[in-house]
């Protein structure tokens, strides 16, 4: 796996990724994991790009709840009455013992860490390669939350190679 | 009337809501189950009576349930054979 060419940054940006997932009730982890989990590891050119530019753990889990909750509105399905009625023992957290997979598009996310790395000859992968790769997929549920806070992935990578020029300068 | 299912499933225009309502449901089924058969422990019900008004084998429900429910509830045995509820 691509994983042994990742650095201690990354690592830990996936590890809360995972951590994440769990504690939101994420049956996979998602790209909208990853950006959670870059946001909640909190190091690095990646985070302070996001985090520069008013992007907030607590902003991007509110936008992803509200997401799911407005995809169950659209089929009559109300998550409030539901969470309002099921009392005390009702919890999205997955269990420690299950083993949550990656999605298909988280993939995806980590195989184009890997390549904008290479193409910037980065030599290892940090979590500012693993955000290039979340704001490759346009399409994906991470841009989808960025655009709701206001911010484009244009914006984000011309704030990322900035503070990267920045950081070599 | 296929045209007013349609619209309240989403319509055609956005199947992506529909599709992740459906990723939002199961995640919260989930969640639902695993408060409700808390809940019937709590209150004493054997894995077997619980198994058999979910619908599936005593089994199946002990090995999804019973190691979070025991670590949550130490020393609390609901379940336990002979017991009635």
């Amino acid at each position: 796996m691509i994983f042994n060419r990742f650095a201690r940054e990354a690592r830990a940006c996936v590890e809360a990724a995972v951590q994440e997932a769990r504690e939101l009730g994420h049956d996979s982890i998602g790209d909208e994991d990853l950006l959670m989990g870059m946001l909640r590891a909190g190091e690095g050119v990646a985070a302070e790009t996001l985090s520069s530019l008013g992007v907030t753990l607590d902003g991007a889990r509110e936008e992803s709840e509200r997401m799911a909750s407005d995809a169950l509105s659209s089929v009559g399905i109300s998550l409030e009455d539901i969470r309002r009625e099921a009392g005390e023992a009702f919890d999205m957290r997955i269990p420690e013992g299950r083993r949550i997979p990656f999605s298909p598009r988280a993939k995806k996310v980590l195989e184009q860490a890997l390549r904008q790395s290479v193409r910037l000859r980065d030599n290892r992968i940090d979590a500012e390669h693993i955000l290039l790769g979340i704001l490759n997929d346009e399409d994906g549920t991470a841009v989808r939350i960025l655009g709701r806070l206001g911010v484009s992935p244009e914006m984000l990578v011309d704030q990322l190679f900035e503070l990267r020029g920045r950081e070599a300068g | 009337m296929n045209e007013k299912t349609r619209t309240r499933v989403g319509g055609p225009e956005d199947p992506r809501e529909g599709l992740e309502a459906v990723v939002a449901l199961r995640r919260t089924l989930e969640a639902l189950e695993a408060a409700q058969v808390e809940n019937a422990f709590i209150v004493g019900w054997s894995w077997a009576k619980i198994a058999e008004v979910l619908g599936v084998s005593k089994q199946a429900v002990h090995k999804k349930h019973a190691k979070r429910i025991r670590d949550k509830y130490p020393g609390e045995s609901p379940g336990r054979k002979g017991r009635r509820e």
